[in-house]
């Protein structure tokens, strides 16, 4: 029996070094760089930084105020269709970003098919920082609905039909029932959304292109600058790790622990 | 005053049921999967019939002829659903004070004050529910609909959470609040003992139909059906004929014997079923037999016995017989030693026509 278990230990190993050493690589690398501060105060990180955090809180708005509805309806209704309005809500999160990208300049594009009419008016939308929060949206709104949507299905419906009973309006019941019940389920997805938005790299440089300052978030300037300034590409990497870490740490322990626990 | 006709027909499951309940306490029993629920949650507005009616104090909140349809904000019903369904995320005291929030602050603190004290519940204000007792989440849940003064409360298996000691206590509690508020209560159930204990007026569901409905007694000791008389714990179902009728009385052929039951408008040869429950077949002791005029009197020996708390079932087959058995006995404890059964095993009992209850052999088949 051990003997077994000495052998399962072996992937164990290989596997934590794998994910783990790159990790650590890149702070080993950025502690001993010259002028780590310097290079946080140089516009390409600074502008990175100020646009990635703008655009993603942006694009966490859009989900969150277009996606909850969606996922409620997903969750609480039997719509028809719903299962093809399901598969296309989950597409972007396997579809290569680089295809969204394109699809995204397809339709939005100067010449694209809704984008030649907004065109006309005057409205262009594509290598702008509009572009970037679209293609932030449209590949991580998948995370906030998914999680909305497994939030509220958790939700009792019994409890909702006792609070119209009590004479609690669809909407009322919704705030004060639904909502917080649901609530670690929707910060966690909320926290994912952002995280994805924030490391958007394949749609973002195909539809918004990589202008400094109004279509460079980090990624891209992280891809920018490792052929010009190491240093700068490594601060941002470590700034994006720590952040990646931070939020999954998060999102678990939001998941965890209900505060309300099981009430049956 | 609740008059409900409701129908629908969905997954292959027809609702189709109409009763009426006037005030006190009524219960609708039968087996899980009748529909007791659903009807529930269509008196609520939660759930909606395709066709039917619903009268509560002579208002009418839904009738699908005249296209009237209150949603359940509008309907004043407090419904109580299996396991309270109280908000995990409030307190006891927001729980109960959750349908009052458009009064003035002091107002509501003022009721929810009161029902904190009428339900004994003070100390407990500012638990969540996973902190509380079943019986205290109960008495929470009954404050909270109660709060905003319902015409009608609308309880969905109220016990089916709780432990047995406690279910007899919580019985007692229920009538009493029903009692001190005079609400009219609609209690789910398909617990015997539920039934019995708290129904005045029981109305019994089977597959998605009213199958009985009447007071208590009625239901218990008259049931109009095989099924009826299954539900209800009859426990002795004998099938027999009817031989002829007399003045006075009815007379029936079971096991060779010849049964005299009160009279009753059948033809000779009906087919009919003899009920008794087990507890109203009395043991006669040989000794005390010419104490009186007796009837019906058997005779046979006990083939099995089960002791249950204080309670004796016994099974008795009859002398001559070649079935497993016959009738089905319970007695006390005392009086089953008092008689020592256990020695004897032999037995003579009288069915006293006053216990017997004949329903046709054809009824409720179809």
């Amino acid at each position: 029996m051990k003997s077994n278990l000495a052998i399962l230990l072996l992937p164990v190993l290989l596997v934590t070094g794998f994910l783990a050493l790159p990790l650590l690589a890149v702070f080993l690398k950025v502690l001993p760089q010259e002028g780590v501060w310097a290079t946080l105060q140089q516009p390409l990180v600074t502008e990175a930084l100020r646009l990635s955090v703008i655009t993603s809180l942006s694009s966490l708005l859009l989900a969150v105020v277009f996606g909850t509805p969606i996922a409620y309806l997903l969750a609480r209704c039997h719509l028809p269709g719903a299962a093809l309005l399901d598969t296309l809500i989950d597409l972007p999160m396997v579809l290569p970003p680089t295809v969204a990208g394109v699809a995204l300049l397809m339709a939005f594009g100067r010449r694209g098919l809704l984008g030649s009419w907004l065109d006309a008016v005057g409205i262009h939308i594509g290598f702008t920082t509009v572009a970037v929060i679209l293609a932030q949206s449209f590949v991580s709104m998948p995370f906030y609905i998914r999680a909305a949507r497994a939030g509220f299905q958790s939700v009792d419906q019994e409890l909702e039909r006792v609070a119209y009973t009590l004479g609690h309006s669809a909407f009322s019941t919704f705030l004060r029932v639904t909502v917080p019940l649901a609530l670690p389920a929707l910060l966690g997805g909320a926290v994912m959304a952002w995280a994805r938005a924030l490391g958007e790299f394949g749609a973002t440089i195909m539809f918004a292109g990589n202008l400094i300052g109004r279509t460079q978030t980090m990624p891209l300037a992280i891809y920018i600058a490792m052929e010009s300034d190491l240093t700068a590409a490594l601060v941002l990497s470590a700034i994006l790790v720590l952040v990646s870490f931070s939020v999954l740490l998060l999102v678990r322990s939001l998941l965890r622990r209900s505060p309300f626990g099981a009430y049956a | 005053m609740l008059e409900v006709a409701v129908e629908k027909h969905f997954d292959g499951f027809r609702l189709d049921v109409a009763f009426t309940a006037d005030t006190g306490l009524v219960v609708i029993f039968g087996p899980s999967g009748a529909g007791k629920s659903l009807t529930l949650q269509a008196i609520a507005g939660t759930f909606l019939p395709k066709t039917g009616r619903i009268v509560i104090d002579g208002q009418i909140v839904y009738d699908s002829a005249q296209q009237i349809n209150f949603p359940p904000q509008a309907r004043r019903v407090g419904y109580v659903p299996q396991h309270y369904a109280l908000f995990p995320h409030l307190t006891a005291k927001e729980n109960i004070s959750f349908g009052l929030v458009h009064l003035p602050r002091h107002r509501q603190e003022q009721r929810t004050g009161e029902l904190i004290e009428l339900f004994d519940l003070r100390g407990l204000e500012h638990r969540r529910p996973r902190e509380l007792s079943g019986g205290q989440q109960q008495r929470i849940a009954l404050a909270r609909a109660l709060a905003v003064h319902p015409r009608l409360l609308l309880l969905d298996e109220p016990f089916a959470a709780l432990d047995a000691p406690l279910r007899g206590a919580l019985r007692q509690e229920l009538a009493q609040v029903q009692e001190r508020w005079g609400i009219t209560t609609l209690i789910v159930t398909h617990d015997l003992a539920d039934a019995f204990a708290l129904g005045q007026r029981v109305i019994v569901y089977d597959g998605g139909r009213v199958i009985q409905q009447g007071t208590r007694e009625e239901v218990f000791f008259r049931p109009v059906t095989h099924r009826v008389a299954e539900f209800v714990g009859t426990g002795n179902i004998l099938p027999a004929v009817v031989e002829q009728t007399e003045e006075g009385t009815l007379w029936l052929r079971w096991q060779g014997h010849r049964i005299a039951t009160m009279p009753a408008l059948f033809a000779p040869r009906t087919l009919v079923y003899l009920c008794i429950r087990p507890t109203q077949i009395l043991i006669v002791r040989p000794d005390r037999l010419a104490e009186r005029e007796r009837e019906n009197l058997l005779c046979g020996r006990i083939v099995s016995e089960m002791m249950q708390a204080e309670t004796y079932t016994l099974h008795m087959r009859l002398d001559h017989s070649n079935a497993e058995h016959d009738l089905e006995i319970a007695l006390p404890a005392y009086v089953y030693h008092r008689l020592s059964l256990d020695a004897e095993k032999r037995l003579m009992v009288e069915l006293r026509r006053q216990a017997l209850h004949v329903i046709p052999r054809d009824a409720g088949t179809t």
